[in-house]
């Protein structure tokens, strides 16, 4: 707990109509996409960077946990204030604050929604190419936060690839910039190290990005197959034929059903599984790529292909997917999001072997991947009041990852690490390799201020670097 | 000389025989004499075979406070900030195997001493390339270009080595082997370690392996090679160009003084003041004809005075010379300086009138070449040194004031320890924590990038 009298501190610094400090505002910001729970002591709405370098003085002087949080739709459990502290909300930084497009750069505050940039973005001709499924809500804070993915990143790449410059208030209230709006700027790149970073070396208070302009056309094809084998069969084709859709995305079969239920996507509910294909690009030469990847389908013994005519079919193709973990949600609440990736050719082999570990602990599986990139999403499904399905649902989930892992792959592709896969992180890294990464930590953060108790499964926060260095 | 140097030092080349062999290790001037860098010349040369050979030999050094150098093909040695000690250098040239070619997932797995020019033959035999292509990269190796975050016109295209590098394996200051990243594309397992190298330039770990990120050669290319007689049509050309969906794989700039040896390759000539814009394009037949057929439209608006469109190895010769551009620049003449601005993109052209104002006041001559894509101009200059530094302010100066930078990459000793080679950051201060975290004693590249922070 802390004092009251840093409650009217920091009510001093942003003004009471930015305070949150009841006992239902806290239990409302106890907890964010994932499944655990932890009570913060204060929320705060920082309205500028001022704002947030005061908050850190403050928090920096009295040593309190602040945990930085956007939208609090991560999947990880990023934003779970499990030390309690300051929950510090960018949600009211939320203006553009230049579109350059001569440029090809957009400024903002972090607090922006993605889609309220795309959808400023759309009428000038461009965009900005990362869309992770929860665009409608997620901050562009929280998507450098996670480095997130989505569709289209299988063409154009993931965040890390179009955040150019950063303004980032640290531990201590120290507001700095980090990377440039220009290309290629000096020294090391700090901006790499911050993106994907989970809050825990700084908050973002502005944001370089780099847009570009919209492709000339674009075509929508929905293949759907009787056979989940074939489908990830005809990814793995496509992908090695060398060809770059702007998007493949997979659904099983019981994710369409759950789908079909609450977003009326036209998705069929008897298919072992359907792809999502959009090719994108310069119109004259769309066609054979359409063809080249009609022909991957059908040879993968496709059932149908369907090819959306209007803008409409198009964007009902795509409110499904969107709609994934939501349709989830409403049958079922409580499920474990795996986000486990592999090199692209096993795509195949590890949903096997998903659904291998389905039926080795009896749990229900339900699958949508960016399968383009190896980046699976099995859901798995329990219930909320039967502890033990819940341990089960966790070991299959530890199963899926190992299994990532083995193929060589990793255990997140764009949700991080957070609480949820923390113990994985042993898995997959060396002492050594963890080593470098607290080192950074420390670098940043020497008195473990933002988001702690994340990222580092507990015995490497035991193991401290070896050689101390000089941070201050 | 030998016996200034420590009993320490001298146990250490001693152990450097023990790890890596001696015939791998090489003291005395007389070999060591061709490693000088900015004036220092190491005591020894080693060459090891294996990351966990670099692991032994930095251990050791980090032990007896020894300085080393990572040395790839000594292309980069002679830029930015100087060096301040170099007792050994590291040399990775004989580990330059490939690891792991995983064709099917498009990536491959190498040790850092492979010269990129030789990966690419080997991956052209699998129909696959690497599209990372800095000036050097037949000589250069793929540690040395990772290190240095050095790319070339592709990168327009296919981004830089930051977007393209998946995982290195790393020897830490300290002898630790640490590994970052993967073989996946996408990858947010904890703190992006990968990134942090990248561009490190040596200065915080040694860099023994890398996974890259592959793509399939494309089906066709082509160039365009447009003559201009105002650089300011060419620019206005390039932001047209930018804002249309084509997708074109490079956009280089050269001025009459840089671009007159690639126009001789094509037959013709520039005159003083003239301009010269190369646009390749690369993807599948129907790509390649549609970006001759838009670009040659729009040439033609914008008062091009010559278009030659290119296809497939009819480009080659062309494209050779202006690739050495920056070599026949650079010359035998040391006393050249090759600086880099880089501006926002629309800002370029500002940036080209601002340097030929520059040139006329001091009547210099100066040479352009531009990535236009990314807003980066190289201006190849001689001067006597005072001069030099006249100019250089000057540069930096109309580089701010376009919301840029200008640095120095190469110059004569002389003027590199005289000048502030990096432009001004606030961030500094963090990056030499981070290296003083890393390596505590200081040993690797001492001076080197971060003894260059402000
Ligand atoms: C239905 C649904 C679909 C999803 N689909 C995708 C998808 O397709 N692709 C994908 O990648 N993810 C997806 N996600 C996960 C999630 O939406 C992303 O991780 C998103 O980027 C989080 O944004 P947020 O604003 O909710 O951030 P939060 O959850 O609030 O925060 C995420 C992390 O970033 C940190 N953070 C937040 N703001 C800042 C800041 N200003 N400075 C520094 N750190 C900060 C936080 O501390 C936290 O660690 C999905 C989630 C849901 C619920």
């Amino acid at each position: 707990m802390i004092a009251p009298s840093i409650i009217k501190d920091l009510a001093r610094i942003v003004g009471k109509e930015n305070i949150l400090a009841d006992l239902k505002d806290l239990l409302a910001y106890s907890y964010d996409a994932t499944m655990r729970q932890e009570m913060p002591d204060v929320i705060v709405f920082p309205r500028n960077t001022e704002h947030v370098s005061a908050i850190m003085k403050l928090a920096h002087r009295e040593k309190i946990a602040v945990v930085p949080r956007g939208a609090g739709t991560n999947l990880s459990g990023g934003t779970i204030p499990v030390k309690g502290g300051i929950v510090l909300e960018i949600s009211r930084m939320n203006r553009i604050l230049e579109i350059n497009t001569a440029d090809r750069r957009a400024v903002v505050e972090p607090g922006v929604i993605n889609l309220d940039l795309q959808n400023a973005l759309a009428p000038l001709g461009y965009f900005y190419p990362p869309d992770p499924a929860s665009q409608k809500t997620s901050t562009m804070g929280g998507n450098i936060g996670e480095n997130a993915g989505g569709p289209l990143c299988l063409r154009y790449g993931v965040t890390s690839k179009y955040v150019f410059g950063m303004e980032v208030v640290l531990a201590d209230g120290e507001v700095i910039n980090i990377g440039d709006y220009v290309e290629d700027f000096p020294g090391y790149d700090l901006r790499g190290l911050f993106i994907g970073s989970e809050g825990m070396l700084g908050i973002a208070t502005k944001l370089i990005l780099h847009i570009i302009p919209k492709p000339e056309a674009s075509r929508t094809m929905l293949a759907i197959f009787d056979r989940l084998e074939d489908c990830s069969q005809a990814v793995s084709d496509i992908i090695g034929a060398g060809i770059v859709p702007g998007a493949i995305e997979l659904l099983d079969q019981k994710m369409c059903q759950v789908i079909e239920q609450s977003v009326k996507a036209g998705y069929p509910t008897d298919a072992a599984g359907i792809l999502l294909i959009e090719v994108a690009g310069l119109a004259n030469a769309l066609e054979k790529q359409v063809q080249e990847i009609s022909q991957f389908c059908q040879k993968n013994n496709a059932r149908e292909l369907r090819i959306a005519q209007t803008n409409a079919e198009r964007d009902a193709i795509w409110a499904g997917r969107r709609g994934a973990f939501g349709s989830v949600a409403r049958i079922c609440p409580p499920y474990i999001v795996c986000d486990g990736t592999v090199p692209r050719d096993k795509l195949p082999a590890a949903l096997h072997k998903v659904g291998e570990i389905a039926e080795k602990y009896k749990v229900l599986i339900v699958n949508v991947a960016h399968a383009g990139d190896g980046n699976l999403h099995p859901l798995i499904l329990f219930d909320v009041n039967k502890p033990e399905e819940h341990e089960t649902a966790k070991k299959a989930g530890d199963d899926i990852l190992d299994a990532c892992i083995a193929m060589g792959g990793t255990i997140s592709g764009e949700h991080g690490i957070g609480l949820e896969k923390m113990n994985a992180m042993r898995h997959m890294f060396d002492p050594s390799d963890m080593a470098a990464m607290r080192r950074v930590k420390h670098v940043f953060d020497p008195d473990d201020i933002f988001n702690p108790g994340k990222m580092f499964p507990p015995e490497a926060e035991a193991v401290l670097p070896k050689e101390k260095g000089a941070a201050r | 000389m030998d016996n200034t140097v420590s009993q320490e030092k001298q146990a250490f080349y001693q152990k450097l025989g023990e790890i890596a062999g001696t015939s791998n290790v090489l003291t005395g001037e007389k070999a060591t004499a061709c490693y000088t860098v900015d004036g220092i010349t190491p005591q020894a040369i080693v060459h090891p075979a294996s990351t966990e050979q670099v692991a032994n030999i930095v251990r050791a050094a980090n032990e007896s406070r020894i300085t080393l150098v990572p040395w790839g093909s000594g292309s980069k040695q002679q830029i930015g900030p100087c060096l301040e000690a170099a007792d050994t250098m590291l040399c990775l040239g004989n580990m330059n195997q490939i690891v792991e070619l995983d064709a099917s997932n498009f990536s491959v797995q190498v040790q850092a001493g492979i010269v990129n020019g030789e990966l690419q033959k080997q991956l052209a035999e699998k129909n696959l390339f690497f599209p990372l292509d800095p000036l050097y990269m037949e000589t250069s190796t793929i540690g040395g270009e990772i290190a240095t975050n050095s790319s070339g016109p592709r990168q327009f295209m296919y981004s830089t080595v930051r977007d393209l590098v998946l995982g290195v394996t790393v020897v830490s200051p300290t002898g630790d082997i640490i590994h970052t990243g993967g073989k996946t594309m996408k990858n947010v397992a904890g703190i992006d370690l990968c990134r942090m190298y990248i561009g490190s330039w040596g200065t915080l770990g040694v860099i023994t392996e890398a996974v890259l990120r592959l793509f399939p050669l494309p089906e066709a290319s082509a160039g365009l090679y447009i003559t201009f007689n105002d650089a300011e049509d060419a620019f206005r050309m390039v932001g047209q160009l930018l804002n249309s969906p084509l997708t074109p794989s490079a956009i280089e700039f050269l001025d009459s003084v840089a671009g007159h040896s690639v126009a001789e390759t094509l037959g013709s000539g520039l005159n003083d003041g003239d301009a010269l814009l190369i646009v390749n394009a690369e993807g599948t037949r129907g790509d390649v004809a549609r970006h001759c057929q838009d670009v040659s439209a729009l040439a033609k608006t914008n008062k091009a005075k010559t278009i030659m469109a290119l296809e497939d190895e009819k480009a080659f010769p062309a494209w050779m010379a202006y690739r050495g551009v920056q070599g026949a620049m650079l010359g035998a003449n040391h006393s050249i300086v090759q600086g880099k601005a880089a501006v926002p993109i629309s800002k370029l052209g500002d940036m080209v009138q601002q340097v030929k104002k520059i040139s006329a006041s001091h009547s210099v001559k100066i040479g352009l070449t531009a990535h236009c894509g990314n807003g980066i101009l190289y201006t190849y200059l001689a001067e006597e040194h005072e001069a030099l530094l006249r100019i250089t302010d000057e540069l930096k100066r109309a580089a701010a004031s376009l919301n840029g930078f200008f640095l120095i990459e190469l110059a004569p000793l002389s003027v590199r320890k005289e000048i502030d080679i990096l432009p001004p950051r606030n961030d500094y201060p963090l990056m030499r924590r981070l290296k003083a975290e890393f390596d505590p004693n200081n040993i690797l590249n001492r001076g080197r990038l971060v003894g260059g922070l402000g």
